[in-house]
């Protein structure tokens, strides 16, 4: 009985990470690992945060990059986190540790708006 | 808007058939005027009317210019640090500007920076618009901080550089020829989703610093971003801009003169005359006309037509402030163009 379990268990978990390297240890250790390692990128352009709004899972990285012709900023609107001036191509990310709905915008060009849903 | 000939220069508008409204303001003649900013012609309120007046002729109001008549100039938007296609030599068109200001035929006495002296508020980028200004016939130089100057400390080095003995955040007032010119800072604390913004403590500073000035005093207000909604889908406007043009309805002559939106516009409401600058550093389209605000690509051959600079006079006892738009193009096709920007 204790074998079929085990068994079931060891595929589910190989099923999981598709056939990569199979950790026979708890299964928190196994989902926090799945959970951090997808980030999500932001493209800056025309005046607009690409995606405006985005729904992310806690841990997930945030990377923003500038393609713009112009220097903007990323400023969380609750004081969360704020980037230096990018210039084109320069990059900022942050790392969203808590739940939350974060507001923020380019603090150069206050019309530019966005959104980063964290759940 | 219709092209005058170098004839129309000397006429003197009849102030009764222009004024429909009966408010004093001669709307036709004053557009008339407009029409020949760019041609070295200047139009000024004398009693209520228009009359032109060519530039740096021996006229009469060439003398009256050497007679201690006010002539500044106003650059803006130098952006120095900027080299991106829409122009890869912006201090070429810097010195250009310069040059263009030192071959003025009516010397100005002092410049105007409308702010965006430099592109990411680098030491290095301020340091070389000091530079190049250096050369300029006029030696002083009264700035106002545009939202690429105070990036990365809350404007800590440009205030140091250019604005040690203002207020706040920046904001001054000073007194030249009879003329009260106010320095304003609108690019500081801005709010997501928000325009420009002056804030309560600027304004209140401002209520004091007209408090005890005559109503005939001409005012001149100098700021980054535009006093009046331009277009707010792009974020051209400050929020509480009229709070502050409010200290200012009992003066006879106020003149806004803004920068930031990389094209002339200008417009008048009741005593009050709205004016931006083109940019020393690259052109931006018209509201509407583009996805974005930013730098427009233009040919090669036409860039120096849509930068340029602007010349301020003022005649004294007439009340009124003349602003004339040059663009650094050369001489000879700017008689063609007759500086008709709507």
């Amino acid at each position: 009985m204790r074998t079929r379990v085990s068994v079931v268990f060891a595929a589910l978990v190989v099923s999981t990470f598709g056939g990569g390297s199979v950790v026979p240890s708890s299964s928190s250790v196994a989902f926090a690992a799945q959970t951090a390692s997808a980030p999500v990128a932001v493209k800056i352009d025309n005046f607009k945060f690409g995606p405006e709004d985005v729904t992310v899972p806690v841990g997930t990285t945030v990377t923003w990059t500038n393609r713009d012709d112009i220097p903007h900023t990323v400023v969380s609107t609750t004081g969360v986190f704020k980037s230096k001036v990018l210039d084109t191509d320069e990059k900022f990310s942050f790392t969203f540790t808590k739940a939350g709905t974060y507001d923020y915008f380019c603090s150069v060009h206050p019309k530019m708006t966005g959104k980063v849903i964290v759940q | 808007m219709k092209k005058h000939d170098q004839q129309g220069l000397q006429h003197n508008e009849n102030a009764s058939s222009h004024n429909h409204d009966h408010d004093g303001i001669d709307r036709r003649g004053f557009l008339k005027c407009m029409a020949w900013a760019g041609t070295g012609a200047l139009c000024v309120m004398q009693g209520g009317v228009l009359k032109s007046y060519a530039l740096g002729t021996s006229d009469a109001y060439g003398a009256k210019a050497s007679a201690g008549e006010l002539s500044f100039v106003q650059i803006s938007d130098s952006h120095m640090g900027f080299n991106k296609p829409a122009n890869t030599d912006v201090v070429g068109t810097l010195k250009a500007a310069v040059d263009k200001i030192n071959g003025l035929k009516v010397s100005p006495e002092f410049m105007l920076h409308t702010g965006d002296i430099s592109h990411l508020s680098k030491p290095e980028e301020f340091d070389t618009v000091d530079q190049i200004l250096k050369s300029a016939s006029a030696k002083d130089v009264f700035y106002v901080p545009g939202e690429h100057d105070v990036l990365n400390d809350d404007g800590k080095s440009y205030l140091e550089r250019y604005a040690k003995q203002s207020q706040g955040a920046g904001w001054y007032s000073f007194d030249k020829k009879g003329v009260h010119f106010i320095g304003l800072v609108n690019v500081m604390n801005l709010k997501s989703g928000g325009l420009g913004s002056l804030g309560a403590e600027q304004i209140a500073w401002m209520a004091k610093d007209v408090q005890s000035l005559k109503s005939s005093t001409p005012v001149v207000v100098f700021a980054h971003i535009p006093l009046w909604t331009v277009y707010p889908e792009w974020g051209w406007g400050t929020e509480d801009s009229t709070q502050a043009l409010a200290l200012l309805k009992n003066f006879g002559s106020v003149t806004v003169l803004n920068g930031h939106i990389h094209q002339i516009m200008q417009k008048v409401e009741g005593n009050v005359t709205f004016h931006t600058a083109s940019s020393t550093a690259f052109p931006q389209p018209a509201p509407g006309k583009a996805d974005s605000p930013g730098p427009m690509k233009v040919p090669a051959d036409q860039l120096r037509s849509v930068l340029g600079i602007t010349e301020v006079h003022s005649v004294k006892g007439n009340h009124g402030i003349a602003v004339v738009d040059e663009s650094l193009a050369a001489a000879v096709a700017k008689s063609e163009s007759g500086g008709s920007n709507y």
